[in-house]
């Protein structure tokens, strides 16, 4: 694929989708920003214009900004297009919600599940919705791939270095 | 002596119920220390003989890479992040670095283009050897297994001469590799290596892959289709083995693959058989790469980026950004996502394991309906890397 293929491929996305922007990062790579409610719309139409293949869900925390990102990639077989849809939704735990995509790519399941896990963000209508690979541990807190999570937590609890930590040098001292 | 029913009876108790009480069925264990499951764990409710339902459960084997890579430097990531997929560890190390390499914007140097290239085929040829090896010992043919074992070593040995380690490489790093190759001798070395691994596979297609029992145990068995198979997010030789020709080399080249000539083997019929025959022509088209990139010969000049940045390494800093970087492997598309804030440490590392798409959902689907006798064949041919479906 050339740059001109790709260009005519975001040109054509965005004919549908006049609420999306999007853009050719280089060769072969497209990205497009996404308000959140309306993703499932959008990914229709990438599915339109032959992405079928959904290869995960990624989602990056930004506590400064209160978004978490979720990133949606997607590959184009015959003209080996990956394209990257980006979302942001706020990252309070009442509010985090997306609705799933399940039905559209089935492979999105196991991602949603995934980021459920590791950011709390909730899929309204994925039934599989339980917690594949953390257990609940109320002494670390949830979701450990938020910037916040405690990872010294349970240690500094178990093993009492906590007083020994330097708020000024900002480090333990031993 | 505690009787049978007793345990059973205390492990309901215990929540220990998987699957409601029926007559007929009963729930059986399967891995992860029985040798067939290669430790992985599968939780199946049996009638008779046959599967009535499966539950992947792929376990604790590593746990937390991406959250440990935003603590290290950048650098220190790939002596982590290899750790994903042992059998070929070369081709985490090679996503990262492609995904730093593009969020800096560095144009890797020919030579070590080259030298990448060759690197992730042999490791290609030594992990299709470790997955023969696998499925001969499910098959019963042991002495298949002993020579794949046997000519992997050769490679291996090759891996430490070229990097110093034989399983864990921390040879490709961002901005080219880690130092050069020793010299002509080990060049040949690898060309002997080649010739000799080529003029062996014949004798697998008599042991194997032409053997009646091989035909018996996996014709007709874990099929897929190809609508299934996009559906789910299958790639690799398992989605070749539906009819679908996608391979990362050909359709999203990159390092040196564009220039080279080779072929993308594809089946239709999907089932066992098809994604092992898909596997061993494989074999062929990467050695054959390998021919061809001996040939044309290591491109002359230096073999990683000349930056003033990377004479400090624990402070060297990427500036803020983003990149996707996806290769082949054996096992299917296998990519990284990397953010950066424009720090010494990552903001955010994600991998793509092709695993995460063959072990669960599709592992669970394929296997229902199958006899006992096949979940071990089934397992072997989607060759499932269990460590890279819990990062």
């Amino acid at each position: 694929m050339t740059w001109e293929v790709g260009e005519n491929l975001v040109k054509s996305i965005l004919e549908k989708a006049p609420y999306a922007e999007g853009k050719v990062r280089r060769e072969r790579r497209l990205e497009f920003k996404v308000p959140a409610e309306r993703i499932r719309e959008f990914l229709m139409i990438m599915k339109e214009h032959n992405f079928p293949l959904m290869l995960q869900i990624t989602a990056v925390d930004w506590p400064k900004e209160g978004e978490i990102e979720l990133v949606y990639h997607l590959m184009n077989i015959e003209l080996g297009t990956h394209a990257m849809v980006k979302t942001r939704i706020p990252r309070d735990l009442d509010k985090a919600k997306m609705p799933t995509v399940r039905d559209l790519y089935p492979a999105a399941e196991t991602y949603e599940r995934d980021v459920h896990d590791f950011f709390g963000v909730y899929f309204e209508g994925n039934e599989k919705m339980e917690m594949p690979w953390i257990l609940d541990d109320p002494e670390q807190g949830l979701y450990p791939h938020r910037k916040d999570f405690d990872m010294l937590g349970y240690v500094k609890k178990k093993y009492k270095i906590l007083d020994r930590f330097d708020e000024n040098k900002d480090r333990y001292v031993i | 002596m505690v009787t049978q029913e007793e345990l059973i009876r205390e492990a309901r108790e215990n929540g220990m119920e998987l699957f409601p009480i029926d007559k007929d069925t009963y729930e059986l264990f399967f891995g992860p220390q029985h040798m067939a499951t290669e430790n992985f764990s599968i939780i199946l409710k049996m009638d008779g003989n046959r599967v009535v339902k499966a539950i992947a459960n792929p376990g604790f084997l590593h746990r937390g890479f991406e959250k440990l890579a935003e603590f290290r430097p950048w650098y220190t990531n790939i002596a982590l992040l290899l750790r994903i997929c042992v059998p070929e560890s070369d081709v985490p190390e090679a996503i990262y670095s492609m995904a730093v390499d593009e969020i800096i914007g560095w144009e890797v140097p020919e030579r070590a283009q080259w030298i990448r290239t060759v690197v992730l085929e042999m490791a290609r040829v030594s992990a299709y050897l470790f997955w023969i090896m696998g499925l001969s010992f499910k098959l019963g043919v042991y002495t298949a297994g002993q020579w794949a074992a046997a000519y992997r070593e050769r490679f291996m040995r090759l891996f430490e001469e070229l990097t110093g380690a034989r399983v864990y490489h921390i040879y490709t790093i961002p901005g080219g590799v880690r130092r050069d190759i020793p010299g002509d001798k080990w060049l040949r070395q690898l060309r002997d290596t080649v010739e000799y691994v080529k003029s062996k596979l014949p004798d697998f297609d008599n042991l194997v892959f032409e053997n009646y029992i091989t035909y018996r145990r996996m014709e007709g068995i874990g099929v897929m289709d190809k609508k299934f198979a996009l559906r789910e997010g299958v790639t690799g030789p398992n989605l070749r083995a539906t009819g679908v020709a996608y391979d990362v080399r050909k359709d999203d080249p990159y390092l040196l693959y564009s220039e080279l000539d080779f072929e993308v083997p594809t089946m239709k019929e999907g089932d066992a058989l098809a994604r092992a025959l898909v596997r061993r022509y494989e074999i062929e088209q990467d050695l054959y790469i390998l021919e061809q990139l001996l040939e044309m010969g290591p491109p002359s000049g230096p073999y990683k980026v000349e930056d003033p940045r990377l004479k400090n390494l624990p402070r060297f800093k990427v500036p803020a950004g983003d990149a996707f970087a996806h290769v082949e492997s054996t096992k299917g598309d296998f990519g990284a996502y990397v953010v950066s804030d424009g720090g010494n440490k990552p903001y955010r590392v994600h991998v793509r394991g092709p695993s995460i798409a063959h072990g669960i959902r599709v592992l669970e689907q394929l296997l229902v309906g199958a006899r006992i006798a096949d979940v071990p064949v089934i397992l072997m041919s989607l060759d499932n890397c269990p460590p890279d479906i819990d990062r």
